[in-house]
Parts: C-alpha cells; sequence; structure tokens
C-alpha cells in the first residue's frame, strides 16, 4: 500500500517485445476529429472569433459606442479616410445640383440615364455618376463652380481639417496647500461642487437647479431607451417613479457623474480651441498628447486626434459608429452569450437528469414530468413576452434563455446514466459507501461527459441564433451595446442604401455559425462514428 | 389505439393550462398597469375604468373570470386598441399566417425529401454534395440573415419582385414567395439531412437486398419498399419543425411586412397590450399542441411496429 506510488507501472508489450499503449476515446476521438478537414478548419475560425472578441478593448479600433454625427453612413474604404469620403459626398452633391440647375451640361443619353435612375430611386448611382463626370469635367476645365460654392467647399475642407477629436486621459486635482495630486473622481461630491461653483462662478442654486434638471433628463432618457413607444405622460408617471425610488448613495453618485461631465466638457472645449489653431496651420504632428489645466487645482491629460483622418474599413452605423468595432464588440456579446448560457443550460441539465436518472421513482416522474410539460410550450413566444414585460437587458435575456434551455440536456443525461448505473463499477462505489452526491457526480457524469460536450458543442450556434433572434426583433441587446443580430436588424430597414450596414454584421455571423455547426458534426463523428451522417 | 388517441387529448388539458395560467401571471406581474399611460385621470373614472376591466377584484377571481372567459372561446377585450377584441385581431391576421405557415411547410417536406433521397441515391457525387451543401446553409444562418439577403438581391437589385407586400392587401401573388422560401429554410436544411441519413440506412437493410434480390425495379424498391422506411424520423420531426415555423414567422412577418400573427406579437409586445399577448400565446399554443398530438398519431399509422397502450 506504501509504496504504491513509487512502483513504476510495468510496460505493457506484445509478443514482439514492442511497446503497446492503451488508447483512450478521447484520444481515439482527437484522432478522427483531425482528419475531418473541415472541423479543423473550424477550429480555427472559432479560436480567432473569441481571441477577437477577448481582446477587443485592446485592439486599435475605434469606440464601439463612440457617436460621431457627421459621420453618419459612412461606406466602407480601406484607403480614404473620413474627410476624403465626407468631401466627396458633399461634391457630388454640388455636382448634382449644378447638373439639375442647368450650369453642367451633360449629353442627351446621359440625361436619359440619370432620369431613370432617378425615377427607379436610385439616387447613390446619381451621385456616383455626377461625381465621376463632374470631376473628369472640372480637370479639363470645361466646368468650374461658383464662388459661392467654391467657398462652401474651401469651409468644408478647412473645418475636416480643423476638427478634432479630444480624449481625456486622466483628470487631476492638485491640493493647494500639500501640493499633494490626487484623481478628481475620487474627491467627494462636495468638494466637487466647491471647485465647480469656483470655476464657473454660478452659485450654488443655479448649480443645484441645472444638475436637477439635468439628471431628471438623463433618466428619462433611460427610460425611454428601455421601453420605447409609450405616450409622454407615462413617460413622466415612470420618470417620478424611479426618482422616488433612488436611495441617497446613487444620487450623490449621479450628481458627482453630472459635475464630472461638467468639468470634462470644459476642458475639451479648452483644448479644441486651443489646438484647433495648431490642426489649421499645420505646426504640429496629430495625435498629439498634452497637458491642460484649467486652474491652479484641476489638470488633465488630453489626447487629441484628427477625426476626420480616421479610416472605416467597414463603414459607419447610422450614428457614426464604426461599424468594424460594433461587429467585434457585439461578438464579443453574442458569443458571450452563447457559450455562458450553454453552459449555464448545461449544468442545470446535467444536475436535474443525472438526479432523475439515478434517483429514479418519484424524483424521476416529477421532474420529467416538468420536462414533458415545458416541452409542449412555445417557449419561444414565452421569453418574448419576459423580455417586453421585465426590460431589454443581457441579464434578463441570458436568463430568460438559460431556464428554458436545459431541458433536452436532461433527457439525454437522465437516458445515458440510466443505462451506466447498474454497471459493476458504480455497484463497487456503491458497495464502499460513496455517498449519492459523490456516485453521481465522480463516476456517472464524467462517464458521458464526451456525449454532453458534443451535444453542447451544437447548442451554442442554437444558443447564438436565438439571442440575436431577440435582438433582431428589438427585444435584446439594447443600444449602444450591440449583438450581431442587433446589428443586423438596425441594417434591414437601411439596406438598398448602405448595404454595408447589413451584410457585414450577417457575414460575421454566418462565418462563425457555419464553423460552429461543422465543429459541432465533426465533434458529434468523432466521438461516435456509428452516428455518421445523422443528425 | 382509440384508448390512445383519448389518453392522448386528455394530456393536453393540463399542458393548455399551465400555458394559461402562466401567461397570466406573468402579465399581472408586469410593473406598471395597463393603464398608467392615460393622462392622471380622476380617481372617479379610475375606478370606473378599473370596475370595466374587473381589476378592482381580488387575483384569484380575476384569474376564474379569465379561465371561464377562455372556456367560451372569448380572450377578452384588447388594452389598446378600443375599436375591438382580441378575438377580432386573432381571426383577421390568423389566416394570413396559417397560409404562409402551410406553404412554408410545404416547401421544406417537398424540396427537402426529394433532395435527400437524390442524395442517398447518387451519394458521393456533385447531386449529394450540393443538396447537402444547401441543407448545411438553411440549418447554419438564420432565418433574419436569410430573409433580408433573399429581398436585397431578388427585390432590391434584381427587382423581380416587390420587396414586401401581401397578397390580402395588393391582391399580389408573387410577393407570397421570398418570405415562404425564408421561413422553410431552416426545416428544408433538416429534413434533407434527415431523409439523406434514414435512406442510406434503409437502402443496406435486408429487405431491399431482398427486393433487388428477386429483381425488381429499381424504382419499385426506391418508392414501394424504401420510402416508407425513410420517412419514419421525417413524421416524427414534423412537431419541431411546427415550432420552428411558428417562432419563424414572427421574424419573416416583420421583415416582410405581412399582416400576420406573428407581426401582430411583436407589435403588442410593445405596446404592452397584455390581453392581445396572452391571446396570440394561447391561439399558438392550442395550434402547436395539436398539430403534435397529429404527428404523433400519423407515426403510430405509419410504423406497424409501434403499438400504443
Amino acid at each position: 500500500m506504501l509504496n504504491k506510488k513509487t512502483e513504476k507501472k510495468p510496460q505493457a508489450t506484445n509478443q514482439f517485445n514492442q511497446a503497446v499503449a492503451g488508447n483512450s476515446l478521447t484520444r481515439d476521438a482527437w484522432r478522427r476529429l483531425k482528419k475531418n478537414k473541415m472541423a479543423v478548419i473550424s477550429i480555427f475560425i472559432v479560436v480567432i472569433y473569441i481571441l477577437l472578441a477577448i481582446a477587443a478593448p485592446i485592439l486599435p479600433i475605434y469606440p464601439y459606442d463612440e457617436i460621431v454625427l457627421d459621420h453618419q453612413n459612412l461606406p466602407p474604404s480601406f484607403t480614404q479616410n473620413a474627410g476624403t469620403l465626407l468631401l466627396e459626398k458633399r461634391l457630388a452633391d454640388l455636382y448634382t445640383q449644378a447638373w439639375r440647375s442647368g450650369s453642367l451640361e451633360v449629353s442627351e443619353a446621359e440625361e436619359e440615364m440619370l432620369w431613370t435612375w432617378i425615377d427607379a430611386n436610385e439616387t447613390n448611382k446619381v451621385w456616383d455618376y455626377m461625381l465621376e463626370k463632374g470631376e473628369q469635367m472640372s480637370a479639363d476645365g470645361s466646368f468650374t463652380f461658383s464662388a459661392t460654392d467654391q467657398r462652401r467647399i474651401e469651409r468644408l475642407e478647412e473645418k475636416l481639417m480643423s476638427e478634432l477629436k479630444v480624449s481625456i486621459k486622466s483628470l487631476w486635482y492638485t491640493d493647494p496647500i500639500s501640493n499633494e495630486r490626487e484623481k478628481l473622481s475620487s474627491l467627494t461630491t462636495e468638494q466637487l461642487i466647491d471647485l465647480y461653483l469656483d470655476l464657473s462662478g454660478t452659485d450654488i442654486d443655479t448649480l443645484k437647479d441645472q444638475y436637477t434638471r439635468e439628471i431628471e433628463q438623463q433618466l428619462l432618457r433611460g427610460i425611454k431607451d428601455q421601453n420605447p413607444e409609450l405616450p409622454d405622460a407615462e413617460y413622466q408617471q415612470m420618470l417620478e417613479r424611479e426618482i422616488e425610488r433612488l436611495s441617497e448613495s446613487r444620487f450623490d453618485s449621479l450628481i458627482k457623474s453630472n459635475i464630472l461631465t461638467k468639468i470634462t466638457n470644459q476642458i475639451v472645449n479648452d483644448a479644441n480651441s486651443h489646438l484647433g489653431q495648431m490642426a489649421t496651420d499645420e505646426s504640429v504632428l496629430f495625435p498629439v498628447k498634452e497637458e491642460i489645466s484649467l486652474n491652479d487645482t484641476i489638470s488633465a491629460e488630453v489626447e487629441a486626434s484628427r477625426i476626420n483622418e480616421r479610416i472605416y474599413y467597414l463603414g459607419t452605423d447610422y450614428q457614426g459608429r464604426d461599424m468594424l468595432s460594433r461587429i467585434i464588440y457585439g461578438g464579443q456579446v453574442s458569443i458571450a452569450i452563447g457559450f455562458v448560457g450553454t453552459i449555464t443550460s448545461v449544468l442545470i441539465g446535467i444536475i436535474l437528469g443525472a438526479l432523475a436518472g439515478y434517483l429514479g421513482g418519484k424524483v424521476d416522474y416529477i421532474i420529467m414530468r416538468i420536462v414533458d410539460i415545458m416541452y409542449g410550450l412555445p417557449y419561444m413566444l414565452l421569453v418574448i413576452i419576459a423580455m417586453a414585460i421585465f426590460g431589454r437587458n443581457i441579464l434578463n435575456l441570458f436568463f430568460a434563455l438559460a431556464i428554458i434551455s436545459w431541458l433536452t440536456v436532461s433527457r439525454m443525461v437522465r437516458g445515458q446514466i440510466m443505462s451506466l448505473k447498474n454497471q459493476e463499477f458504480i455497484e463497487a462505489a456503491r458497495s464502499m459507501g460513496a455517498s449519492t452526491w459523490r456516485i453521481i457526480f465522480k463516476h456517472l457524469v464524467p462517464n458521458s461527459l464526451s456525449v454532453i460536450i458534443v451535444f453542447s458543442t451544437l447548442r451554442i450556434p442554437a444558443f447564438i441564433m436565438t439571442e440575436s433572434f431577440l435582438s433582431f426583433l428589438g427585444l435584446g441587446v439594447s443600444a449602444p451595446f450591440a449583438s450581431w443580430g442587433s446589428l443586423v436588424g438596425d441594417g434591414v430597414g437601411s439596406m438598398a442604401l448602405y448595404p454595408w450596414k447589413l451584410f457585414f454584421p450577417a457575414l460575421a455571423m454566418t462565418i462563425f455559425l457555419f464553423a460552429m455547426n461543422f465543429l459541432g458534426d465533426g465533434l458529434r463523428d468523432a466521438f461516435d462514428p456509428q452516428s455518421k451522417n445523422q443528425l | 389505439m382509440t384508448k390512445y388517441v383519448i389518453k392522448r387529448l386528455l394530456g393536453i388539458i393540463p399542458t393548455l393550462l399551465i400555458i394559461i395560467t402562466v401567461s397570466f401571471f406573468i402579465v399581472r406581474l408586469a410593473p406598471g398597469g395597463p393603464f398608467d399611460g392615460e393622462r392622471n385621470l380622476p380617481e372617479t373614472i379610475k375606478r370606473n375604468i378599473e370596475a370595466k376591466y374587473h381589476f378592482d377584484e381580488p387575483l384569484l377571481m380575476q384569474y376564474g373570470r379569465y379561465m371561464f372567459d377562455i372556456l367560451r372561446g372569448d380572450l377578452g377585450p384588447s388594452y389598446r386598441y378600443k375599436d375591438h377584441d382580441v378575438n377580432f385581431y386573432i381571426f383577421e391576421s390568423l389566416p394570413n399566417s396559417m397560409i404562409l405557415g402551410v406553404i412554408a411547410i410545404s416547401i421544406s417536406v417537398l424540396f427537402g425529401i426529394s433532395s435527400g433521397i437524390l442524395a442517398a441515391v447518387k451519394q458521393n457525387t456533385w447531386a449529394d454534395y450540393l443538396g447537402m451543401a444547401f441543407a448545411i446553409v438553411g440549418i447554419s444562418v438564420p432565418l433574419f440573415v436569410i430573409g433580408p439577403v433573399l429581398q436585397y438581391v431578388f427585390a432590391v437589385k434584381l427587382q423581380w419582385v416587390p420587396t414586401s407586400g401581401w397578397y390580402t392587401v395588393d391582391g399580389n401573388w408573387i410577393t407570397i414567395i421570398l418570405p415562404a422560401i425564408t421561413l422553410s429554410a431552416a426545416n428544408f436544411g433538416t429534413i434533407a439531412r434527415l431523409t439523406r441519413s434514414s435512406m442510406l440506412e434503409t437502402l443496406r437493410s435486408d429487405y431491399i437486398r431482398t427486393a433487388k434480390a428477386k429483381g425488381m425495379k429499381s424504382s419499385t424498391i426506391l418508392f414501394k419498399h424504401a420510402l416508407k422506411g425513410t420517412l419514419l424520423p421525417i413524421v416524427s420531426y414534423l412537431g419541431p419543425a411546427f415550432a420552428g415555423v411558428v417562432t419563424g414567422s414572427v421574424v419573416v412577418e416583420s421583415v416582410f411586412r405581412i399582416p400576420g400573427l406573428g407581426k401582430f406579437f411583436v407589435q403588442s409586445s410593445f405596446n404592452r397590450d397584455y390581453t392581445l399577448i396572452v391571446g396570440v400565446v394561447i391561439v399558438y399554443s392550442v395550434i402547436l399542441i395539436f398539430m403534435n398530438f397529429i404527428v404523433d398519431i400519423l407515426y403510430s399509422l405509419l410504423d406497424p411496429r409501434i403499438t400504443y397502450k
């Protein structure tokens, strides 16, 4: 007994004295999986997606929730930056206007073509054509803009050059007496209010009025986001209830963030006017980092970059947000819900299924009747009701999905366990006095794990589809967050004019779902070769 | 057999009861009553409205009243639309959904079975690969991607069909094609794969070999002997297929703007029209449960090996 660990297991050999190694089911399955080309490719794709989703915060992409209203619905481009695209848009517009007013002349055939486009409601084709034509005519000198248009273009160019995006990296407060620096956000609300009064020169009552109003508006916006399309009176009532329910500390933190926003805005304004000059005379190379101090006590590190130098590889959405980063962050939400939701539902299913299968009798009867009845429910519809009533957020969505999706797992686990529970090794464990809990989770569940894993892999795409389905309807993830489903949903409405808003999220999602399905099929074939070609 | 049918019919009752009860209480749990949105009403008017909809009674009494109404086939008044009750709206939109659903199921069964059989008979040829490629597209790509993409390609770009519309609205039957294809895609994929694997298995079985040995025509073997055995797993899949069509129709009707029950359902869950939501869910559940029932009976008729006690 004592030297059991030190004694080495003798190497198994065959009659030719060659080493014989055992081959476990997992290793065998892995060998088969490696032969399946589609499954291997799918593993790579899934890994890349997961890495991208995890690394999203450190990737060099623009913030997914940053709204740049000037950059609405920009088309995808690898070479042209936002400024060029905006200028082109304006030029196309001006050329078209010039054509309509008669100062830019085109041939009869072209005229006819343009009008058929306009009749078919394809104005984007008209703009593209007029831009090309106009540029060509300006180049060979047969068309020049009127003086006012010329001035407009110049002004736009100037604006595009000088517009800056100022982001604040950190905010500091320097104590005038001890000269110690600390983060502005670590001050108390009273201190912040005092600081702001000092800075702005307003009196306390005006400020109080101001922030109460602003906080109310902020709360109202939140309510409207959660419950769209209600009459105004209802919003007002909900707001009053919300304010009544607000705790002291929550209100305090709302005031604090409000004051902080005010200070930040002032710094951004300061930096804009100060750096904007540099941007127009091109005396510095952007992006720049600067330290700006408002007065003796408040200072900030800011970073400024030319906003119109941005390149949107996959275009922008209706609020000027970068599609690429929205797709990556949307993938983060979708994949996370897919994985975490599957794990949760599989865990619930394992526990209930194992209990039903091992204990049998009344427990089995009750659990299986619950499963039977829940199978009969149109659960997607119940989820939709629950989301509509209890509010749309990721947590609710996640719970609603996890609660309904354990049914199949529990049935499967129950079947597995019932076939295993009368085998000798379980009897041996029982005769040695192992507890029910131990037998189930140490002996029975690990032995049916391969089936569970295969099934879970096939559940993940189904889970992602369900989540996206709800988000597509507007009942799942809500703005500013995104998921693939909500992105596709946003893109559907305007697909005739801005097809990229539909296609890129749809493509990203489809590739991932394909990969997951191939991987699941491959795993199933690998673990259970007999099941090949079955569903 | 008769005993089994009766037993199954009785089994439907608790499921329906639970659906109605769950929906009723979920709706009552919701924060804020349905009339919070009205302007600050005088106390008496508010009381009158509440009395009209029986909100002043104890919860159990309301529940009993609701159950009794449903037994009489009355789903109650709509909280948002004052002109008609829930029954009116459901019976107005249900036929549209039914037509769409029946066409979609027929497409997926017809094309699914035929391409499955073709793939099995011509195993490992281009027909097999093509059919199975379509099947995996149908399974993997969600219908809210298929729908808009089809719409973009065939309606916006090629302009073969209008982007949206419905025959009861504009009398144009062609508008039914895209939604029906979209709705049938997922079921088509599953049925095609099921048929293929089931057919492959059947073709290897002994009785087919016997038939071949007796020198029968291969088409007779295929359609007279093999097909019946192949169809069994497909019939048992029809239950989930109906459920898929019901939930899928919610999206398809929203994308293609079809005035059906699914679109109504989404709208009323945004509007918080609680009675309408519960009404739609009950109607859907009844349809689903009866479809499952019919599928079970069909299954036992097709397979003489199964006997029910």
